[in-house]
């Protein structure tokens, strides 16, 4: 009778089969967010959408030139303002800020604010 | 080559005379002249508050040139004077031609598509809505 006995190969245990994944994740949760939809039952405000100025006035070239035009999408400290706060659209936005630079370069308007 | 416009502002110096502006004039317009370009139009802002100091100054007088070329050599050329000239604070050169195209092309869009449908923008032009003249964004400034 044949031997029954199988030479069993163990294969070889890959090393470092640890646990897979690398470093502690945090599990979900830690202090519960406050103010969650179920607490208060509604708390949804209607936000006006915002337009865009320039496509309300059918603008095919913002000019570097009108400072004035410009001035209101720059902040205070001269920053220029983002879509999210203007909401102008993308390309509107591609070629206010185009203007902005160059009529920053003439000094029509301000790279930062002084003091 | 085709024809290419540019803008030329330049801040000449609060304390400088008249006719020496003038002659910063006259200088880039047979600068112009000599290297193939085209004087469009020469408009003078006169003096203006600006919105950095500039070499120590708040104010300056701008000078706003329209020219036209078919090539770029007439800009270095003009650009190498205003920077040597003593008078002249700060200039600027853009091309525009590019942008005024594309201006042209969508009002003729605007226009084609106004013609084709008469019906539907007929009422919307008197009934466009006025813009809100109050800056909005300011207040929402930091």
């Amino acid at each position: 009778m044949s031997e029954g006995h199988v030479p069993q190969q163990a294969p070889p245990a890959g090393p470092g089969g640890g646990p897979s994944g690398s470093g502690p994740r945090p599990q979900g949760g830690g202090p519960g967010r406050p103010g969650g939809p179920a607490k208060r039952g509604k708390r949804s405000f209607v936000r006006k959408k915002k337009v865009c100025r320039f496509c309300v006035d059918r603008v095919d070239f913002i000019d570097y030139k009108k400072a004035e035009i410009l001035a209101p999408f720059i902040q205070e400290r001269g920053k220029i303002l983002p879509r999210r706060m203007t909401g102008t659209c993308s390309r509107h936005q591609r070629w206010l800020t185009v203007a902005i630079k160059r009529a920053q370069n003439i000094a029509l308007l301000p790279f930062a604010a002084e003091l | 080559m085709e024809e290419r416009q540019y803008d030329l502002i330049f801040i000449c110096r609060p304390d400088t005379p008249e006719p020496d502006i003038d002659k910063v004039i006259a200088t880039v317009e047979h600068a112009a002249a000599d290297k193939g370009g085209k004087i469009e139009s020469v408009n003078k802002w006169g003096r203006k508050r600006m919105a950095y100091r500039v070499q120590k100054l708040r104010e300056g007088y701008y000078v706003y040139i329209v020219l036209k070329s078919t090539h770029g050599e007439v800009i270095k050329e003009l650009e190498r004077r205003l920077k040597v000239s003593d008078a002249v604070m700060k200039y600027l050169t853009v091309r525009v031609d590019e942008e005024l195209k594309r201006q042209e092309k969508f009002k003729r869009h605007r226009e084609r598509r106004a013609a084709r449908r008469p019906r539907k923008t007929a009422p919307a032009a008197p009934a466009a809505p006025v813009p809100p003249a109050g800056s909005e964004p300011s207040a929402a400034a930091v």
